[in-house]
């Protein structure tokens, strides 16, 4: 503590759900922007009710995934449907910086807050919308989760081993990235604001956020006219480009414990024969050059299995790293969390204050450390509606009579 | 036309990164930034020898690799090794807002580039060191690479198959690990930014690539957090601490489709994927009510549920992919085509409405390449591709010259003796 947020003073008013809206919320909201999430019972997020509850609990407010990408954040329950639910909710546009949500194209354009009515209210509000396939195009009314996204961007395809099905992805690596995005361009946002006193709206598709990620495989089609399907693709944990070996995955002692190594230079080739004892390796002429290893990629990749197999992948890492070769444990949850020095030293998962649960749990830090400033987190998620009567009364300064009326056209629920 | 303002075109940035950070620049460059490649005249940046390549001939200013990552950028060639170099590169840096850099923690140091003598020069200035482990910590001297990295983070121990006996934890291939990385470091940045807006602040900005992918791994971490449980990894869908139903289906031309809400989690859609298997008699029995009551009660597991994925099966491999494909979505099934990467050139929404792939000229080849585009729109600062990737060296004249304003026969002499 003691060095200052990064945001502060930024408000965002977050009306996204699931994963990818509230994963860039959680970003802002760490860095120090006061977000205040709209809900209401009807349009339950539904990662208020997965199964992973916190503290045995059980209800909407004791879900993990909700709290895990909705720390820092605020609750407050507007029936948006009412007129004074509507005029409560451009109140709080007209004091915030940011607006965000990730509904089906056009459902805020729906309840009357197209861009133009914030613009109303806030003329330089930065309006952020995530869909599945941007508000415009023939194909904006269709609709994504994370696999759904990822199977069109062409990144399902590009993971798995050649000649079988592919693997993908077994999450929405595209819910974090689109939400990833969607920060970025919030912050270029708020520094073009900061120079010229405009806001925009800024759209973005889940596809898209994948798209870019494929940028040299569709340059490999559109300058060399080879297409992605092909034998050999995708190659497993084996590189093409640069094509170098070994560079795979490699079993080891244990229920499902396995290692990666990746060799990209000769040096670090003789360190890794000198350090599992196989300087045999290196005369053998099948292994002797970077093109000698590729063309019998199968050996190679069985003769260093037969080494690790007998080691578990920490020692596999850490040998190998002090030789000065790039290899890794291929971690899971537990190892990261419970066993990690890397992550332990850099205090990685800070505990924080379930506010239902009334008991500290960890949830992960932020990724990025600052030398003058601070991302931090200074609180759990919102139960739901637990920040309605603070926004009302510190934030929109409203009076008591004003709020019951509130409360009595069942506006704020 | 009318032209429109860069979010970032009033910011400079200094670009020192390899392969591990080249995302991050193209992110700020293609929002307006002006970024400099600070390049090692010999090799130039590490992408330079990364293919593929332009006709599959290595060549220096072949790399796709880099061409993608590298538009709107120039290119500036110092030996920042050499004293004469590291003079040249604090030039630049008085004159810079961001220096972007991805070497092992403590060798910009060691050529007494550090942060504190570069903030001595220029206060204002943001530093991002982008690293496979970050700049402190028991690992931060590990080498890392993009395999290391997704395995590291976690990303591998939830993706690979269910189906095929002792099969490995996969990655994706195409720099997902860095790329993700460098979603953190703009982040990073660019917050740092805003702050430097408002306080005129510069800072230091630690980007580990470990920690950006150990928090991209969504419900792995809390599976632990609250119940100790390791979600297992299953071919093509979620990880999951109960197996579930395979979600990879054949179209009658052969291609997969990934089939999502099966069975619907709505009657209504429930009621719709009916009326649509019935057009071509694909419906089998189920029409019978006991399935009715299991989309009633969203029992997403049993004998019945397996039914209703074989009978799902079949009507799938009786029509053509793009079919599949458009009429699920028509009845908000979220159902897609596995596609590989260019076969978005064909679809009308991304290239007709959405003109997501641009037309990049290549002046020194004399032809234009498609290129993926934008990842978000903006309506008044848009993303912009001014330009290619430069060759090596392209900007060295122009920098040193117009923007360092040293002479002529000064960098003529940098140039013989290796500097530039």
């Amino acid at each position: 503590m003691g060095k200052p947020n990064l945001l502060n003073g930024i408000r965002v008013v977050d009306f996204t759900h699931i994963v990818a809206g509230p994963q860039c919320t959680r970003i802002l909201g760490d860095l120090g922007a006061q977000v205040i999430r709209v809900e209401n019972e009807q349009g339950l997020d539904s990662t208020r009710t997965s199964p992973i509850k916190v503290g045995g609990g059980d209800g909407i407010n004791r879900s993990g995934m909700f709290e895990y990408f909705n720390r820092n954040k605020l609750s407050i329950t507007i029936n948006a449907r009412l007129p004074l639910g509507l005029e409560l909710i451009k109140r709080l546009i007209s004091v915030s910086d940011v607006v965000i949500e990730n509904f089906s194209s056009r459902v805020l354009e729906n309840w009357g807050l197209s861009y133009e009515e914030m613009c109303k209210v806030k003329p330089d509000i930065i309006y952020t919308s995530i869909t599945g396939f941007g508000h415009n195009g023939r194909d904006r009314e269709y609709s994504t989760w994370g696999p759904t996204a990822q199977a069109l961007s062409g990144l399902t395809m590009m993971s798995g081993l050649p000649g079988e099905r592919p693997a993908g992805w077994g999450y929405s690596f595209l819910d974090h990235t689109a939400g990833y995005n969607a920060a970025i361009a919030i912050l270029m946002a708020l520094h073009y604001k900061n120079k010229t006193g405009k806001g925009q709206w800024l759209d973005l598709s889940q596809i898209e956020t994948g798209m870019v990620l494929t940028g040299p495989s569709v340059l490999d089609y559109t300058v060399n006219g080879r297409p992605y399907r092909r034998e050999g693709s995708p190659p497993g944990n084996r590189s093409r480009n640069p094509r170098v070996a070994p560079h795979n995955t490699y079993k080891c002692i244990g229920d499902d414990r396995w290692c990666v190594i990746s060799i990209f230079h000769e040096a670090e080739w003789e360190n890794f024969c000198n350090t599992i004892n196989r300087k045999d390796l290196l005369n053998n002429p099948k292994f002797i050059t970077n093109s000698e290893r590729i063309l019998n990629e199968d050996d190679l990749d069985s003769e260093i299995q037969s080494w690790t197999l007998t080691k578990s992948p920490e020692e596999v890492m850490t040998l190998l790293q002090n030789a000065g070769v790039p290899a890794g444990i291929v971690q899971n949850n537990e190892d990261k969390f419970e066993k990690d020095p890397q992550l332990q030293a850099r205090e990685f998962f800070p505990e924080v204050l379930h506010r239902d649960a009334g008991e500290k749990f960890p949830t992960d830090g932020f990724p990025v450390k600052f030398s003058h400033t601070e991302a931090n987190i200074r609180a759990g998620s919102p139960p739901l509606g637990a920040d309605t009567e603070f926004v009302l009364k510190e934030l929109l300064e409203m009076e008591d009579e004003e709020i019951a009326t509130l409360y009595e056209e069942a506006a704020i629920l | 036309m009318i032209t429109k303002d860069q979010a970032l075109e009033d910011v400079l940035i200094l670009d020192l990164t390899d392969e591990k950070g080249m995302y991050a620049g193209k992110l700020l460059a293609d929002m307006g930034a002006r970024v400099i490649l600070v390049e090692n005249p010999e090799q130039g940046h590490a992408a330079r020898g990364i293919g593929p390549y332009y006709n599959d001939v290595p060549d220096i200013n072949g790399s796709l690799l880099f061409w993608y990552h590298s538009t709107n950028k120039e290119s500036c060639t110092i030996d920042i090794s050499k004293p004469e170099g590291q003079q040249l590169l604090k030039a630049l840096v008085k004159r810079a807002d961001i220096l972007l850099e991805s070497f092992q923690p403590g060798y910009m140091e060691s050529l007494g580039l550090g942060y504190k003598n570069l903030a001595k020069i220029n206060d204002k200035l943001i530093m991002t060191s982008i690293t496979g482990f970050g700049q402190y910590g028991p690992y931060s001297n590990y080498l890392s690479s993009n395999l290391v990295s997704m395995a590291m983070g976690g990303i591998m121990a939830s993706c690979g198959y269910d189906d095929i006996p002792d099969s490995p934890p996969i990655h994706c291939e195409g720099w997902q690990g860095y790329a993700t990385g460098c979603n953190y470091a703009a982040i990073g940045t660019l917050a740092a930014l805003y702050y430097r807006d408002i306080t005129g602040q510069g800072q230091w900005v630690d980007a580990s690539i470990h920690e950006a992918l150990s928090c991209t791994t969504e419900a792995a971490m809390p599976n632990w957090f609250y119940t100790k449980q390791t979600p297992k990894r299953q071919t093509g869908r979620h990880h999951g601490i109960q197996p579930t139903p395979s979600t990879q289906y054949v179209s009658l031309d052969g291609k997969l489709i990934n089939g999502f809400d099966i069975p619907p989690r709505t009657m209504e859609r429930w009621n719709a994927l009916l009326s649509w298997m019935k057009e071509t008699n694909m419906e089998g029995d189920l029409e019978n009510d006991s399935y009715r009551e299991l989309i009633r009660n969203r029992v997403r597991t049993g004998p019945q549920v397996l039914e209703i994925v074989s009978q799902i099966t079949k009507f799938i491999a009786s029509l053509p992919a793009e079919e599949i494909y458009h009429g699920a979505q028509k009845i908000r099934l979220a159902w897609a085509i596995i596609r590989s990467p260019e076969e978005n050139l064909n679809d009308p929404h991304f290239t007709e409405d959405r003109n997501f792939f641009v037309d990049i000229y290549h002046p020194n080849i004399g032809k234009s390449f498609l290129y993926p585009g934008a990842p978000y729109s903006f309506t008044e600062t848009p993303w912009n591709i001014r330009h290619c990737a430069p060759e090596l060296g392209e900007n060295t004249n122009s920098v040193l010259i117009e923007d360092l304003g040293l002479y002529e026969e000064k960098v003529n002499n940098l140039r013989e003796s290796g500097i530039v």
